[in-house]
């Protein structure tokens, strides 16, 4: 790649969803609040992207480390947050599949072209709350809202651990 | 090989490699096609709806979130359509800046179809993930461009998506100097990049085939521009008309099989938006280096095969490329980032050229300066009677081959229009809907 771009901190997060279709805003919600929690650190790149793959691939480029905070859509119950290294993603793929976004391509897709052009980073996880609603409209649903706050702690705290760096040990809700 | 395939029905569930979700169905009988229909499944779209009540600010940011691959054209026909409701002109200043960022989102948008999505047809690959392993030069070079599309977009509209930057009347704050050398920088070797994606698009097979006769061509036109920010609609028929004239000419209305409106000429007959139509109105004001190319490529106004159309966002794409480059090395700070604009009870219209065509809307601001009704017209809308239409007439010319075949090509033909799903299913009215 020949475009000039600043130096990639060592993480990158990146929040994936559109706010007006409901609980597809999760992502951006967690954001949010890891935002509050880390302020300006030079070490981590927040970023709000609407899954579009090849953005997410150029987004992440540089960064060792990647984690994506989308809402998912699968038979757990609303609210479950779910953690996944981004590799297993196709073995997971009901509750990764598109969700929110209408678009034809997304975050599976993204990773395999990543992988066929050398593009993916040593570490990309993917941190997914489980949405009731993806309508058009504004607002969480209330089980999604309540889960907010512990989906970004735990995106927090293993922030902290990489620029320590440390693993993180991540464990999330059944 | 000739096949005799007397009847049969085959049904594309899920079109890939389309912006949104859709499905296609044809039936043949007796030999002869009996029905082709695009049919639209995600759910309808409530913006309009959405906007009733919201600050006159707001149309800008709210339409952005449509799309997330053409946000810069919503925010530009919102823009435009507001600041007409609000009796405001911006500075050319601002509106050349405005000319920059949709650069950045031609640029984004067609080098995301011409290798992600439209390649692999002309290639014989099942998707651009196949394509990329034995592509992988000509991949990461439309990566590259497509990079530097998303770099104008963050420099000018502060993030490379969802810009945040743009208001009614302008922009938040304006580039730095410096922000706009570097970017110069990067758009020269883009420039080079765009004109050997052209080149190398141009190589494609592509069937002979042309759309059906009698169909329209319709685009912005600009007294010296190429357009992205036009001032007047003209067509292939003669059309010239102003931008409230719009509703005077043009209409939507709901068809059964789609949850999407198709948009009609009240004149009758079909009519087409997007590159192939934009370039037979307006090939004259192409850059110097994209009108070059195009007549090295043989590509002239005449041009009526959509199967080339991935040539003309080629050429598009060098020309934005060209544009940007321009504006980024002349750039002097703006006097102001944005002019002021006071709400007041008012109608304004907007429309600019989104990648896959005319994207037009109106909107009623009431004495609170609050959006009292908004109607979105985008461009897939437009094209899908044409789209169904064109699908017929190569379908009646390839019943000769198999279903696998005759499948792959109906798929590389509606990828032609580059169709924006996710923009078109959106509902005039909620009445309409609940009965």
């Amino acid at each position: 790649m020949s475009v000039s771009v600043e130096p990639a901190p060592p993480v990158t997060v990146i929040a994936v969803g559109n706010p007006y279709r409901r609980d597809d805003g999760a992502g951006a919600a967690v954001l949010s609040l890891v935002r509050e929690s880390l302020g300006c650190d030079a070490s981590v790149r927040l970023l709000e992207l609407d899954g579009e793959p090849v953005r997410m691939m150029l987004a992440w480029e540089g960064s060792p480390t990647v984690w994506i905070v989308d809402a998912t859509s699968s038979d757990r119950p609303p609210g479950s947050i779910h953690e996944v290294d981004a590799a297993r993603l196709r073995e997971a793929d009901s509750a990764w599949s598109g969700v929110g976004g209408g678009h034809a391509l997304g975050l599976s897709e993204a990773v395999d072209l990543a992988a066929v052009l050398g593009m993916l980073p040593a570490e990309l996880r993917v941190l997914g709350i489980e949405g009731a609603s993806f309508d058009h409209g504004e607002g969480l649903s209330p089980a999604v809202l309540a889960a907010v706050p512990e989906a970004a702690a735990l995106l927090v705290d293993a922030i902290r651990c990489y620029i320590r760096g440390q693993t993180p040990d991540v464990t999330v809700s059944p | 090989m000739t096949h005799d395939y007397r009847a049969r029905r085959f049904e594309v569930e899920a079109l890939t490699r389309v912006e949104g979700e859709g499905g296609l169905i044809v039936e043949i009988r007796d030999g002869e096609l009996a029905d082709v229909r695009l049919r639209i499944f995600e759910p309808p779209r409530f913006f309009e709806a959405f906007l009733r009540g919201r600050a006159y600010t707001e149309p800008p940011d709210i339409t952005a979130r449509i799309c997330g691959i053409c946000p810069v054209a919503y925010q530009m026909s919102a823009c435009q359509a507001v600041e007409v409701a609000c009796g405001v002109e911006v500075d050319d200043e601002i509106r050349t800046l405005r000319h920059l960022l949709y650069c950045g989102e031609w640029i984004e948008s067609h080098v995301l179809h011409i290798h992600l999505l439209h390649a692999p047809d002309f290639l014989g690959y099942p998707s651009g993930l196949a394509m990329a392993a034995d592509h992988r030069f000509e991949v990461e070079r439309g990566l590259s461009l497509k990079k530097v599309g998303n770099q104008i977009v963050e420099v000018v509209g502060g993030r490379a998506v969802h810009p945040v930057n743009v208001k009614v009347g302008g922009f938040y704050s304006t580039p730095t100097v410096a922000a706009m050398r570097e970017l110069a920088g990067d758009l020269r070797q883009a420039l080079g990049d765009a004109i050997d994606v052209a080149r190398w698009v141009s190589t494609f097979p592509v069937p002979d085939h042309e759309l059906p006769d009698g169909t329209a061509l319709v685009a912005l036109r600009h007294p010296t521009e190429y357009p992205m920010l036009g001032e007047r609609l003209v067509s292939t028929g003669g059309l010239d008309i102003g931008v409230d004239e719009y509703p005077d000419h043009f209409a939507e209305v709901q068809v059964e099989h789609s949850t999407a409106l198709h948009g009609q000429m009240l004149a009758g007959g079909d009519y087409l938006v997007g590159p192939l139509a934009r370039f037979a109105l307006n090939a004259d004001h192409l850059a110097p280096s994209a009108a070059a190319l195009a007549t090295e490529l043989g590509l002239t106004p005449a041009e009526r095969n959509p199967f080339r159309s991935i040539v003309v966002r080629a050429i598009e794409t060098v020309h934005a490329c060209e544009v940007a480059l321009a504006i980024a090395e002349a750039y002097a700070a703006p006097t102001r980032p944005a002019v002021p604009v006071e709400a007041r009870a008012g109608v304004g219209c907007g429309w600019s050229e989104a990648p896959r065509g005319l994207l037009w809307h109106r909107y009623e601001i009431d004495a609170e300066g609050l959006v009292a009704a908004a109607r979105i017209v985008p461009p897939t809308s437009q094209n899908q009677p044409v789209i169904e239409h064109d699908l017929a007439h190569l379908i009646g010319h390839s019943l000769d081959l198999d279903d696998a075949a005759l499948e792959a090509l109906c798929e590389q033909a509606v990828r032609n229009y580059d169709p924006c799903i996710s923009c078109a299913t959106h509902f005039l009215d909620l009445r309409v809907d609940r009965s």
